[in-house]
């Protein structure tokens, strides 16, 4: 479904993304981690066209999504959230989604929407205002609510749990295993904590320094040797 | 809501009857109140463009001129009837506007400033193309109204109900987007333009489109106005007056509001020309710019608005 082949991202001096080739399947859920600066938010706005690439081809559903506009890509079906929520404050919750559908989706269906706002807990707030009375949790499942609302069939999630304690955490986790169980998209999440990435992501992809240097199983990328390596620092002086 | 719509209606029939009763034997006051709806309907098109778009424009003097001279020009070499000229001026000013799509990725400041500067091209095109506009010196006896189904639109009067009309029109197409799925949209956009985008509006069309929608207005007005006055020359139909009177009129009377400009235009226009032109009668305009940079600084949603609350009232 999407296919990132050689796709390389420079600013100014920095290589933000280095020839980086990844595949996501249709309905697959793949976890993407990395240390803070290794390109994983730069690959999602690769995706989602706020970025160009430099080098490299970028398909999706077999066609080149490279010359189309963020608003255009997100109407073939890539959403996204912000890994700082960015909703619509002078909206209420429900006009939020209602934009995202009528553009994303191209028309409004309130069945749908109804659903989702359920789904994600904030049927009770469809009336507020988003700038005030929405605590982090209910922003984060704004954003996710959004994304869902432009009816994707892939999902990039940047974050979503940061920030969340404990027991927000359990439950967004839960809350995304039903999203995609529901709408059988496949879903690419940034995430740092490895507990959540491994519940929740068949496969997992690492980048460090803007290149791809594991993508597997959370099983085995975690012991990679490169892995840890990124993670913990060490062998970082002779590389 | 339908009571709403039904005061308004009452309002716009009142005006339409009372006020050519009340003022049709004072000529002076009369083009005062034609010249304030004038100034009223550029303000509610110039706060259109800021409020739905996001862009503060300093350029409407140069819409406001390519629609007078397009419709001039138009009905006085090709013969084009009145009505088509005023739709003609509309047009040919949000064709001025394509020109300007570039500035559209501008932000803030730096979009008004661009504005300004493109504006001024049309007026030098307008003085130095003299075969076309007669140059310098402008164009004279330029069509009146017609008369239509037995009564005069030539006169004060006649105009009052034509620039009426324009504006009560303007004010339904303004509601009619705002509360469109794209009034939707174009409010989320003032939040985050970037978060519009990604849930698929084309922000950039919408930003155009408002242009587009706004200039049209402008001219229109401009065209209406050339009708009216039956003179053009480049450094009034391209005065710089025709941009800074509806901006401090929109601001006013509430740039955020569909009504406010129109009627902030009405006090504003009228508070100038009967007091301050009575007490100064040259740089009279001085007391408008301390005015706007004074609801600049202590009430930039609008005087009226900010008056209006202070009773417990809002207006639409």
């Amino acid at each position: 479904m999407l296919d990132l082949a050689g796709v390389s991202v420079q600013f100014g001096g920095l290589r933000a993304l280095d020839d980086v080739s990844l595949r996501v399947a249709a309905g697959e859920i793949v976890g993407l981690v990395g240390p803070n600066g290794a390109g994983k938010t730069t690959l999602f706005n690769v995706v989602s066209g706020t970025v160009a690439a430099r080098q490299g081809t970028l398909a999706f559903d077999g066609a080149d999504l490279a010359p189309l506009p963020t608003h255009a890509r997100a109407r073939r079906g890539v959403g996204r959230t912000f890994q700082i929520p960015q909703p619509m404050h002078t909206l209420t919750v429900t006009e939020n989604l209602l934009v995202a559908q009528r553009f994303g989706a191209g028309r409004i269906d309130r069945a749908a929407l109804a659903e989702i706002l359920d789904l994600v807990g904030l049927s009770g707030k469809a009336g507020i205002d988003a700038a005030t009375g929405l605590s982090l949790t209910e922003l984060k499942a704004l954003e996710v609510a959004k994304a869902l609302a432009t009816g994707p069939r892939l999902l990039l999630l940047d974050e979503v749990l940061a920030g969340l304690e404990a027991h927000g955490k359990r439950m967004f986790t839960q809350l995304l295993g039903a999203i995609h169980a529901r709408y059988r998209l496949a879903i690419l999440i940034i995430e740092h904590d490895i507990e959540t990435i491994s519940t929740l992501c068949p496969r997992v992809a690492v980048l460090d320094f803007g290149r791809l240097i594991a993508d597997g199983p959370p099983g085995e990328v975690f012991r990679h040797p490169d892995v840890v390596a990124s993670y913990t620092g060490r062998g970082r002086v002779d590389a | 809501m339908r009571g709403r719509s039904l005061s308004a209606l009452v309002v716009v029939l009142a005006l339409y009857a009372l006020v050519p009763v009340a003022l049709g034997g004072n000529l002076y006051l009369m083009s005062m109140v034609v010249a304030a709806l004038t100034i009223g309907g550029i303000a509610l098109a110039w706060a259109l463009l800021g409020n739905l778009g996001g862009l503060v424009s300093f350029g409407h003097a140069a819409f406001f001129g390519v629609g007078s001279y397009a419709s001039a020009i138009l009905v006085m070499k090709a013969g084009w009837p009145i009505a088509a000229g005023l739709l003609a001026g509309g047009v040919f000013a949000a064709v001025s506007a394509i020109l300007m799509l570039p500035a559209l990725r501008l932000r803030g400041p730096y979009f008004a400033l661009a504005v300004l500067a493109y504006a001024h091209i049309f007026r030098i095109i307008a003085t130095e193309w003299k075969s076309l506009t007669g140059g310098a010196g402008g164009i004279a006896n330029i069509p009146r109204f017609p008369v239509v189904l037995g009564y005069d639109f030539s006169g004060k009067t006649g105009a009052y109900w034509i620039v009426l009309t324009i504006v009560v029109l303007f004010v339904l197409v303004y509601d009619r987007v705002r509360n469109s799925d794209y009034g939707l949209a174009l409010r989320a956009m003032h939040d985050s333009e970037e978060a519009t985008r990604v849930v698929g509006v084309n922000s950039t069309l919408l930003k155009a489109a408002m242009l587009f929608l706004s200039a049209f207005m402008t001219g229109v007005l401009g065209a209406f106005n050339a009708h009216y006055i039956n003179f053009l020359e480049p450094d009034y139909a391209f005065s710089g007056l025709w941009t800074m009177l509806p901006i401090v009129a929109a601001i006013f009377g509430g740039y955020r509001t569909i009504t406010g400009p129109v009627l902030g235009a009405l006090v504003v226009y009228l508070v100038d020309q009967l007091v301050f032109k009575e007490l100064m009668p040259i740089g009279h305009q001085i007391i408008l710019g301390a005015l706007l940079g004074a609801m600049i600084l202590f009430a930039p949603a609008g005087m009226l608005p900010a008056l209006l609350r202070r009773r417990g009232w809002r207006h639409a």
